[in-house]
């Protein structure tokens, strides 16, 4: 029983919810373009900031310099999660395996003992920003349910991935952690698109939406004020 | 850098309100600036109203889709931002105020939030989130500091702009704009301080006389001469406050022999359509566009004036024939560039005082001014001082965002909004401080008087008056009269 439903959120399920996941992200990265791409069609000056754009991104890219100013343990944990979150699920050995076997694709993995600490401190920086966002008094004020939700659902996988690679536990209760695993992964998978977590294809835009953002339409005034019935009003 | 909170002393006496009580009741809205009587009922449906039209006609839409989707709630803006440095209040949080937008798009112009609005039952916006979003939209400085802090590259400053339009549209908006502006674009004077044609040609003669007697050369003001290279635009305050700021640049004109001209149909480079309404910033630089065109000028050049600069630099070209446009130049510019070619000659004995330079935003958040202005001080003020931070993450002086010309919120731009600005002005140790901006020099003066601080605000032009040197050829002996003469040659022994 336990095997075949294992069977199934491995199989079928990962399928759906990878897709509607990859999907997802290509239709608001779509969308994203080609609404920037409108509204520059749209703008009454058409140039754009490339080399503000630039300088703006590789600041985002490597905001050490930022760094020094701002929380800076905060900021550290902040990139070094994002490290570890990105790199393992995607350069796990166990997961290219999977994909090798119903795909037949596969790439260089991360070596054990790399990808094991990796999944220590993602576990721990998830649980200080949990913490964080609980006690550190601006964070706690920004924060909304979702945020909270967010960190414990990444969690989750990252708690039972590691115990099913790393510590003996009796084959039922493995099944039972890999269940939660790749149910939570596959959770995340189809939220990521719909929430604020879609920043993993976004954010690399913004700088080019920011750029794109002063680039107003002309003659606005008299279509606004048609459309408020405020021709002729005095300001 | 950061700074200490506020006591609770200053608290009360920045958030103090003189809106009078039975104003405030008739308004229905508890903020701290003057509002003119306004249509006070159903704000939430005019809110949203106002707010499709904008979308539809406008490019915000993308923009708030962006934002919208992945704003993370970090908090790092908190930390750039220095009224929540001052404050300590968490809806001083950049993204805070952000969120306040945001959420109402969220719910009532996205397909899930209009769901999510169906299930839970009634509509989100209410009037309390309309007083909120009145209030903590006009505490900020619109510095644009905090989007160079945010990790998702949100641009808290637009969305602040955008939320002040929307505002305006429903007549919540600060009085002090509305009527200058009405005075700008409806009224007799067309400027925002009211200054008529004749009085302005009396101010300017009166300046030249100044000039003569002080330079011994003739430097003029030339009114509506066409076909001039540059057509100038000051922040029209300054024919009233900065009298050495525009014969510093008169006198740069002078040394230069560039031909430049004020035009009398129009000469207000105050924009306060950038504070507020994107309505009135189209309207306010067609009519710069208008009068440069009407003198068959070459390039429309703003004076010391940040907002000035930057919505004519950005929005000429956006609203006045994109790549056909005029071109713009910042006074900044010019004065960097004739400098550079050794049109201008300063004489680095006369500033002898401890000399630092203020970044205005408009100018230095875009890295467009930064270093040029610098160039210039350094090679004629000896004892020049860097404040820290400086260039694109400067510290506002605390009035931007038009909040510098709403006079009854004064405690709270000199308490709140400047008070990191004043901790950096005291830990330069600058006698000099130098803002080459209208509204940065009102703000300053105001936060120095107020902060008890020991410092100089002036202009660059101010500085560059006092150290121009003319051409032998351009100066002027004065005829000596008799009576004077032993007076005169005493004078000139002082000097």
């Amino acid at each position: 029983m336990m095997e075949s439903l294992l069977d199934f959120v491995k199989g079928p399920l990962f399928r759906l919810c990878f897709a509607i996941m990859i999907l997802g992200l290509l239709r608001i990265f779509t969308l994203d373009i080609w609404n920037g791409y409108k509204a520059w069609r749209k703008a009454g000056d058409k140039r754009i900031p490339w080399k503000l754009i630039r300088r703006r991104s590789w600041e985002w890219i490597f905001p050490f310099k930022r760094i020094k100013n701002n929380f800076q343990v905060y900021s550290v944990i902040s990139i070094l999660f994002h490290v570890g979150l990105i790199l393992v699920p995607i350069f796990l050995f166990a997961h290219i395996e999977l994909w090798k076997t119903s795909t037949g694709i596969s790439w260089p993995s991360l070596p054990f003992t790399l990808a094991f600490w990796l999944t220590i401190s993602t576990i721990i920086f998830l649980i200080v920003m949990l913490f964080s966002r609980i006690v550190v008094k601006p964070i706690k004020a920004l924060s909304k349910k979702q945020d909270y939700l967010w960190l414990i659902l990444l969690l989750i996988p990252f708690a039972t991935g590691f115990i099913c690679a790393n510590l003996n536990v009796s084959p039922y209760n493995y099944h039972f952690f890999m269940l939660i695993h790749i149910l939570s992964g596959e959770l995340i998978f189809v939220l990521i698109p719909f929430s604020k977590i879609a920043h993993c294809v976004l954010a690399p835009l913004s700088q080019i939406v920011c750029g794109l953002a002063w680039s107003f339409p002309p003659e606005t005034d008299d279509a606004i004020c048609t459309t408020l019935n405020k021709k002729g009003a005095r300001i | 850098m950061k700074t200490t909170r506020i006591t609770d002393e200053e608290r009360a006496k920045a958030f103090k309100s003189s809106v009078k009580p039975e104003v405030l009741e008739k308004q229905k809205l508890n903020v701290r600036y003057n509002i003119e009587e306004f249509n006070a009922d159903d704000r939430p449906r005019r809110f949203l109203e106002a707010f499709a039209a904008i979308l539809k006609h406008s490019n915000y839409k993308f923009v708030l889709d962006h934002f919208a989707r992945m704003s993370a709630r970090c908090s790092r803006c908190a930390v750039a931002c220095q009224i929540y440095q001052a404050t300590g209040d968490p809806e001083d949080i950049p993204c805070h105020r952000s969120e306040l937008l945001l959420e109402v798009y969220r719910r009532h112009f996205t397909l899930g939030g209009m769901l999510k609005g169906k299930i839970s039952g009634g509509g989100y916006l209410t009037d309390e989130k309309i007083q909120e979003m009145a209030q903590s939209f006009w505490n900020c400085t619109a510095c644009r500091r905090c989007a160079l802090e945010c990790p998702m590259g949100i641009d808290h400053g637009l969305i602040t702009h955008l939320g002040r339009y929307i505002l305006s549209e429903i007549g919540i908006v600060p009085r002090a704009l509305v009527i200058s502006t009405r005075e700008q674009l409806e009224g007799a004077s067309k400027n925002t301080s009211g200054i008529p044609v004749p009085a302005l040609a009396d101010t300017l003669e009166f300046l030249e006389d100044d000039m003569f007697e002080e330079k011994s050369v003739k430097i003029k003001f030339p009114l509506d001469v066409e076909d001039s290279d540059y057509v100038f635009f000051p922040a029209v305050s300054d024919f009233l406050m900065e009298a050495e700021t525009l014969m510093g640049i008169a006198a740069v004109f002078r040394a230069t022999g560039d031909k430049w001209t004020i035009g009398t149909g129009y000469y207000d480079g105050i924009n306060y359509g950038l504070f507020y309404s994107d309505r009135i910033l189209e309207r306010v630089v067609n009519k710069v566009d208008e009068e440069t065109r009407r003198l068959n000028g070459k390039n429309i050049l703003i004076g010391e004036c940040g907002h000035a600069s930057r919505t004519a630099k950005t929005f000429i070209p956006t609203f006045c024939g994109g790549k056909n446009a005029l071109p713009v130049v910042s006074i900044l510019e010019y004065t960097h560039k004739v400098w550079k070619e050794g049109r201008l000659k300063l004489n680095p004995d006369i500033i002898t005082e401890k000399v630092a330079y203020h970044d205005p935003c408009n100018f230095a958040r875009n890295r467009w001014i930064i270093n040029q202005p610098r160039e210039v001080l350094k090679s004629f003020c000896k004892n020049y001082v860097e404040m820290t931070p400086i260039g694109d993450n400067n510290i506002c002086c605390g009035g931007g965002g038009g909040t510098v010309s709403i006079d009854e919120i004064r405690p709270y731009r000199t308490t709140v909004g400047g008070k990191l600005k004043a901790d950096q002005i005291r830990k330069s140790g600058c006698e000099i401080l130098v803002a080459p901006c209208a509204n940065c020099k009102k703000q300053l003066r105001e936060l120095v008087e107020d902060q008890k601080i020991d410092c100089q605000i002036v202009g660059l032009h101010d500085l560059i008056y006092k150290a121009i040197v003319f051409d032998e050829s351009l100066i002027e002996k004065k005829e000596e009269q008799p009576a004077d003469k032993d007076n005169s040659a005493e004078k000139e022994g002082k000097g």
